[in-house]
């Protein structure tokens, strides 16, 4: 099977610092790659690098047979990718609603049909949807935030730590619409939450200090406690 | 706060009760000719004139988040170009006609050079830029205008004849309204279009907008091309109020003139542009005649600037955004969220 994103020792800066130093990594159609590794490996850089919010410098990306590694990011995106940001990426002065219209790149009956499945998805969005996106808790942003990705036709969807500031209740709801996904999106995780990457996850890639050292299935990676502790420097129960 | 903001920045919602105001304000503006002085009637006309050059201006810092300091060159080029064609081609309507659509095209070109330019860097770093190319380009404009004497008669100003039908003040003050009234439909029609949204989502968050798939650049030069045309617009009916055009009108005061009608009367609201405009130029002009009753008021700008600190502490949301925050605060009594 082809690969619908290969990052081939793919490497970028942020000014004057040279954080990805050979990445690579292959997702296939259909399954979800979570990418681990500690604090400032390079884990979310990556996901930039892929759209193109950081230049990569060297090496490619290739994401369904198209190059986009010196693409602008709203180029890459076009390309199909949805990026669900951190810090949730939502427009605090646009309400839901505009948040969710602003998000579509063409205002078409398939467009706004995923609109509506998104808000039956988050009936949370559906009562606040004329509200201003300010006043929506964290996880009603989280959801606004992975709905906004949802309402074009994509191809893969970058996720970068979803469960981060959440409340224990909201991360099982996010990690199930995750494993909703799965069924027939393709999805790049990064994720610090370890039982949350392990339950959604099918392969993994660990990155340290800007490259990749180690791949493999997520449950593998799950029961070997060595592993663990020496590439992510914990372990589970 | 969320609902203010809302009406701060989406889509300012005209309530039932403020259309009655708005209905009756029109009434009442419609039957002044008649019954005001000619001084009156042309300080309405220069006040609905240059709410659009505010509302412009509003297009773009209060909906895209653009600091164009050398917005004034695009009323000024509008108020020089209408002029120069007066005067060398004749005060006629076709004259005029040619001198609409000459300014539309010179303000679409000049509005996309500038963003060429100005639109290169991204951050605060990219608005400082962007402020310090397009004060630039408005000094080139207000340098070149003053160079030109042959066509601009230089600092002296150039004085012009326009076709009859605008001869009449009575009539210029219904043109100048009627102009209003269709310049804040069109510009109301695009900041809620769908490109007016993404123009919005740029305001709060550029690098937001291009991960959603924007190009962001490609926005913000459609919001100063509109902002370019509808100011030039405004600019060609300023040349046929005034009858003349000096290089004032290039000069970055004047865009801080438009940068001043936005805050006093709320910046990303559109209508807020009237109530500033109308609020800045009756003051102005009330300093002005206080001139003759004591010495002191020769020193009107002291007042004036007094005034503006006042409002700008006490209603830092200019007026149109004081009332809607008023109208936010009793909605949410009625109904908490």
């Amino acid at each position: 099977m082809e690969p619908l994103l290969k990052l081939d020792n793919v490497s970028s800066f942020i000014g004057p610092f040279h954080i990805l130093q050979g990445v690579s990594l292959v997702v296939y159609p259909g399954e979800a790659v979570v990418v681990l590794g500690r604090n400032g490996a390079g884990k979310t850089t990556t996901l930039r690098t892929i759209i193109g919010l950081i230049p990569a410098s060297d090496g490619q990306i290739i994401l369904d047979d198209v190059n986009i590694s010196k693409m602008p990011p709203y180029k890459a995106v076009r390309q199909g990718i949805g990026f669900i940001p951190e810090d949730y990426g939502i427009f605090d002065f646009l309400s839901v609603e505009e948040n969710l219209l602003v998000a579509m790149w063409q205002e078409d009956k398939a467009s706004l049909d995923r609109r509506d499945y998104i808000l039956d998805l988050f009936p949370d969005l559906k009562v606040s949807y004329k509200r201003l996106a300010s006043t929506l808790s964290g996880g009603q942003r989280q959801m606004l935030s992975i709905g906004r990705a949802l309402v074009n036709d994509i191809k893969i969807i970058l996720i970068d730590e979803p469960s981060k500031g959440l409340a224990p209740i909201i991360v099982e709801k996010v990690r199930d619409v995750l494993l909703d996904f799965k069924e027939d999106k393709t999805i790049v995780l990064v994720e610090q939450n370890f039982e949350m990457a392990c339950a959604v996850g099918d392969r993994f890639y660990i990155i340290n200090e800007g490259r990749t050292v180690l791949d493999g299935a997520v449950e593998e990676l799950y029961k070997d406690k060595e592993l663990q502790k020496k590439h992510l420097g914990f372990v589970t129960a | 706060m969320s609902y203010i903001s809302n009406l701060m920045h989406n889509r300012p919602a005209i309530k039932p009760g403020l259309w009655i105001l708005i209905v009756l304000t029109a009434a009442v503006l419609l039957v002044i000719p008649p019954l005001s002085s000619l001084t009156t009637i042309t300080l309405l006309s220069r006040i609905f004139i240059l709410a659009i050059f505010g509302m412009s201006y509003d297009i773009l810092r209060g909906y895209t988040g653009i600091i164009n300091l050398g917005h004034a060159l695009f009323f000024g080029g509008g108020t020089y170009l209408a002029g120069i064609m007066f005067s060398r081609m004749g005060p006629t309507l076709d004259v005029l006609l040619l001198a609409v659509a000459i300014t539309l095209a010179f303000s679409a070109v000049i509005a996309y050079i500038m963003g060429q330019f100005a639109f290169r860097g991204t951050g605060f770093i990219g608005v400082i830029a962007c402020a310090m190319i397009t004060l630039a380009f408005g000094e080139i404009a207000r340098h070149t205008a003053e160079t030109l004497r042959e066509y601009t008669q230089g600092a002296d100003g150039l004085t012009f004849r326009v076709p009859v039908i605008f001869q009449d003040r009575v009539m210029m003050y219904y043109y100048a309204f009627l102009f209003m009234i269709i310049m804040t439909l069109i510009l109301r029609r695009f900041v809620n279009s769908p490109t007016g949204r993404v123009m919005q989502a740029i305001r709060d968050n550029e690098q937001r907008a291009k991960f959603l798939g924007y190009d962001t650049k490609k926005y913000k030069l459609i919001a100063l091309i509109v902002a370019g045309m509808a100011s030039s617009l405004a600019g060609i009916m300023f040349a046929l109020l005034t009858r003349f055009a000096n290089t004032e009108l290039l000069t970055v005061q004047n865009t801080l003139n438009a940068l001043l009608y936005t805050i006093v009367g709320g910046t990303g609201t559109l209508y807020g542009a009237i109530i500033g405009t109308a609020f800045v130029q009756l003051a102005q002009n009330y300093l002005l005649e206080l001139r003759g009753i004591h010495e002191i008021f020769s020193r009107w700008l002291l007042f004036f600037g007094a005034i503006y600190v006042l409002v700008v502490l006490y209603l830092p949301k200019g007026f149109v955004g004081a009332y809607l925050q008023f109208q936010a605060k009793r909605q949410s009594r009625k109904k908490p969220a």
